[in-house]
């Protein structure tokens, strides 16, 4: 996966090079400070992120997870139950007749591979990137809710109030507009940097290392192996959504 | 034939006085006669397209950046709106100023932070 996006980063440089009118001086390309990462990046359409949660490894009184995903994306809480904003829930899964002990798992955007989300998005602001991700349009979303009714794994939340840039929060992560909905991004901008989701990361730092994520078309990567190899399951298969997040130990 | 040309200027009367009403409301300051501001000058690295070419295109520029960004995850990293915060350190000596002087209210920054973030 880094050789691919070396090669692409390469390809940018070259591309920009040859683009500028002569007279007119670019930029040397800055070194951000984590230098590894090239000064263009794109999302390819032959990579496909997926997560795999290991259900047994998730303790109940856990949510690092959870905590993560508020601070890097600053998800704002309202303090109104039925309009706090969640990309990330704990569910637990009780069996009705008690032969399987309760499971406590996080439940996020699944970025299906047929989101209904953006079947019935009137603006076009719901969408697939090419790596398979369901991402919003902020700009275009016009805040009509047709995806959160569609959403069958409650995902999506509408932003209802006005909301502030915390102290401290992520530069990199807008605020919110009124109005507009939001949902898990698998941490895009994290992705695009050759990061983990800051779930995985927190779940792997400080949690049961319950979480995976990485490439399902790379044979290469653990996910895909263990997609491969072992049991796994997605909630509501029965939909025909073909989700990317997948449960081992069901 | 007399009564059309009475219809015209009646037509063109409101007109101006609708278009007078409008410009009240968010007059540039242009209109008022003020001089073209001088803004804060970049700090010392030059701009990633010709200064004079930024200044009418930007917009353009900007939003079909936005678009390659968001929806096909093209980053540009030394081109981003956070990198113009590099050499333009303050907002509002650079960017405000002038939207306010063409009357311009361009709805950026009412989620994105103006902060430069390596």
């Amino acid at each position: 996966m880094m050789d691919r996006r070396a090669v692409l980063g390469l390809g940018g440089a070259v591309a920009v090079g040859t683009l500028l009118a002569p007279g007119i001086r670019l930029l040397a390309a800055p070194q951000p400070s984590s230098s590894s990462v090239p000064n263009k990046t794109e999302a390819l359409a032959t990579q496909r992120w997926a997560m795999l949660i290991d259900v047994n490894k998730c303790s109940a009184d856990c949510s690092s997870c959870i905590a993560a995903c508020r601070e890097e994306n600053h998800v704002p809480m309202f303090g109104d139950a039925d309009r706090d904003i969640h990309w990330i829930r704990k569910v637990e899964l009780r069996d009705r007749e008690r032969r399987k002990p309760t499971l406590s798992l996080p439940a996020l955007c699944n970025h299906c591979e047929h989101p209904p989300c953006v079947h019935v998005c009137p603006t076009g602001a719901s969408f697939i990137r090419k790596d398979g991700l369901v991402l919003i349009d902020e700009h275009r979303c016009i805040g009509c809710r047709y995806c959160i009714i569609a959403c069958p794994y409650k995902s999506r939340s509408l932003v209802y109030f006005s909301t502030q840039m915390p102290i401290g929060g992520n530069p990199k992560i807008p605020i919110r507009a009124k109005g507009v909905v939001e949902k898990c991004t698998f941490c895009v901008h994290r992705i695009d940097e050759g990061l983990q989701p800051a779930c995985v990361e927190a779940c792997s730092r400080s949690g049961g290392g319950a979480m995976l994520f990485g490439d399902l078309n790379d044979p290469k990567t653990e996910i895909s192996q263990r997609v491969k190899m072992l049991r796994t399951e997605v909630m509501r298969e029965d939909l025909g959504l073909k989700p990317h997040v997948h449960y081992q130990g069901l | 034939m007399m009564r059309l040309r009475e219809v015209a200027l009646y037509r063109i009367i409101l007109m101006a006085v609708v278009g007078v009403l409008c410009l009240m409301d968010n007059m540039p300051v242009w209109a008022m006669g003020a001089a073209v501001p001088q803004l804060q000058p970049a700090q010392d690295k030059p701009c990633v397209r010709d200064p004079a070419w930024m200044r009418r295109n930007h917009p353009e520029f900007l939003r079909q950046k936005r678009d390659l960004t968001v929806r096909e995850g093209v980053r540009v990293r030394n081109e981003s709106l956070a990198r113009c915060a590099t050499c333009h350190q303050d907002r509002a000596q650079f960017c405000d100023r002038c939207h306010q002087y063409a009357g311009v209210d361009p709805n950026c920054f009412t989620c994105h932070n103006y902060v430069h973030t390596p």
